[in-house]
């Protein structure tokens, strides 16, 4: 029988390498300073010296687009580095121990869960201040919750399997039964939920700068630029356009990963 | 080597609470085979899991002593426990199906209680694994240390699980109904193996069935159990010719027979 293609996994690998070397591109070289300022060339239109137009203090937006993918990428990673470590570490304890330590830690996780993570986020926000690395910290404290909760439900199910009962019959200590022998098998589903909560992140951290609570001026990030942009979707298109753009291709990249990886897991 | 003294096992997770193993005496000398029977609920899994330092659970009480060169198991402490499985005690399950980690590759399951015990490095490891892996009787040892558990059968996997239990050389094998879940041919061999390691590398087996006729092939001594109580124990072939107890007499009548001749006798 002939394999269907994964036609989700070549097209989200695709697209998010794509993303990726776009984003590295930006990190070393942009056509012009995404910082530099030029009134004559104010709200350009698309031209062959400003290929996505410029903005409303005559920034190009490509540079600016190049530059703030990174900040985007940048910040989504961090968030889900720490919800994912974190996660792990909660979930795998009170999935791996049960009784009263599960008990209070998921208490505490339900009653976080009981808010919606861009508004957790926002009140961590207004908590510790805005700013970059303000916001990794406070969406990745967002996303500890659903994480720990997946990895949790992994660790509960798997700590039954005769496979760790002959580890613990090695002489295998409690910490290595966790990380060394269950977590490898949490993969793939913590694998697919890392894609779509990066996912979440960028979205996220899009909507924060949006609202100006998140990346600040004069950085660029692709919510950031959207939010400037919305006073001018009329007499400069593009302002909006291209930012939101590059925000769908890397949304929907990692979507079709995410649900490729899913699917070639099965 | 191993002394098992007036074991009382208790749950305590319904509201009555409920005795599973009442009052059990059993000793395993060095390099025999000592057969533990008994129907399903019996309480001989139970014995082997106390023994193996598996039931470590809060809602459990467990009074006795069981003696493993002298140290009580039952009152030893984690670190100290751990000490022992593993490298002095090791355990075979019943399923092999999933008695291996599936992501995990063979050679490296068999290597992890040298890793645990021992201070042999990378290579030393490997040749200690492919060594059982062969004594093991896997055809081509290479091939299986790479492979991943989904890659082997199910005989292929308990001779694995054999030969990750014993890679420390460990003084006593507890082998919890390791052939219930394999088919009679692969039954026999495995039964043979487990009797050429006791001769090799003298390490002494508690083996737990509730085949009887593999009982009788394989140890020295048998004792039987029923509802949590030790029913009658002593020699095998003893056993086997004069059963004392009415219950050992109906385990022995169930054994399947193979009757010469049953084919013309039953065509009437």
């Amino acid at each position: 029988m002939k394999k269907k293609k994964n036609w989700n996994l070549i097209i989200g690998s695709l697209m998010t390498g794509c993303m990726i070397l776009f984003m590295l591109l930006g990190l070393f070289y942009t056509p012009y300073d995404p910082e530099a300022m030029d009134a004559s060339s104010k709200l350009a239109g698309i031209s062959s010296a400003h290929l996505m137009g410029c903005d409303n203090f005559g920034r190009d937006i490509l540079s600016r687009v190049l530059k703030g993918s990174g900040t985007t990428l940048f910040v989504a990673a961090g968030t889900v580095a720490i919800g994912t470590l974190v996660g792990i570490f909660i979930g795998a304890l009170t999935g791996y121990y049960g009784g009263i330590l599960d008990e209070v830690l998921m208490r505490i996780i339900d009653a976080l869960f009981a808010f919606p993570s861009i508004l957790l986020a926002l009140v961590f926000i207004s908590l510790i201040g805005p700013g970059k690395y303000n916001v990794i910290v406070a969406l990745g404290i967002a996303f500890i919750p659903s994480f720990s909760r997946i990895v949790r439900s992994q660790f509960l199910y798997q700590k039954n399997m005769d496979y760790v009962s002959s580890a613990k019959l090695q002489g295998a200590s409690a910490f290595r039964i966790m990380f060394v022998h269950i977590l490898p098998n949490t993969l793939p589903v913590l694998s697919s939920s890392i894609m779509i909560g990066f996912n979440n992140a960028v979205l996220a951290e899009a909507g924060m700068s949006y609202l100006g609570i998140g990346v600040q001026p004069p950085d660029a990030s692709l919510g950031r630029m959207l939010s400037e942009a919305q006073s001018y979707l009329v007499t400069a298109p593009g302002f909006a356009l291209f930012p939101g753009l590059i925000i769908i291709l890397m949304v929907l990249g990692f979507s079709l990963l995410a649900e490729g990886i899913s699917h070639a897991g099965d | 080597m191993l002394e098992i003294k007036n074991l009382n096992i208790e749950f305590h997770d319904h509201l009555v609470p409920e005795t599973v193993v009442h009052d059990l005496n059993l000793s395993v000398e060095q390099g025999e085979i000592v057969g533990l029977v008994g129907e399903s609920g019996s309480g001989k899994s139970m014995t082997a899991l106390a023994v193996a330092g598996l039931l470590r659970r809060h809602d459990m009480k467990k009074t006795g002593q069981i003696l493993f060169e002298g140290q009580n198991l039952l009152e030893c402490g984690r670190s100290e426990l751990r000490k022992l499985q593993g490298s002095e005690i090791s355990m075979i399950f019943q399923e092999p199906m999933t008695s291996l980690n599936p992501v995990r590759r063979i050679g490296w399951q068999v290597e992890e209680a040298l890793k645990l015990h021992t201070e042999l490095g990378k290579e030393e490891r490997r040749a200690r694994a492919l060594e059982v892996l062969s004594q093991v009787e896997l055809q081509d040892p290479e091939r299986v240390y790479r492979a991943y558990p989904h890659e082997l059968s199910g005989g292929m996997r308990q001779r694995v699980m054999i030969a990750a239990a014993i890679v420390c050389r460990p003084k006593l094998l507890i082998a919890d109904e390791p052939t219930t879940a394999l088919d009679v041919t692969i039954q026999a061999q495995i039964v043979r193996l487990l009797q050429k390691i006791n001769r090799e590398s003298r390490v002494a087996v508690l083996f737990i069935s509730h085949d009887l006729s593999l009982v009788r092939q394989l140890c020295s001594r048998v004792a039987v159990m029923q509802n949590g109580y030790l029913v009658e124990a002593g020699n095998t072939e003893d056993i086997f010719r004069n059963p004392g107890e009415e219950y050992t007499r109906q385990l022995i009548a169930a054994i399947p027979k193979i009757e010469r001749g049953g084919k013309e006798g039953n065509a009437t």
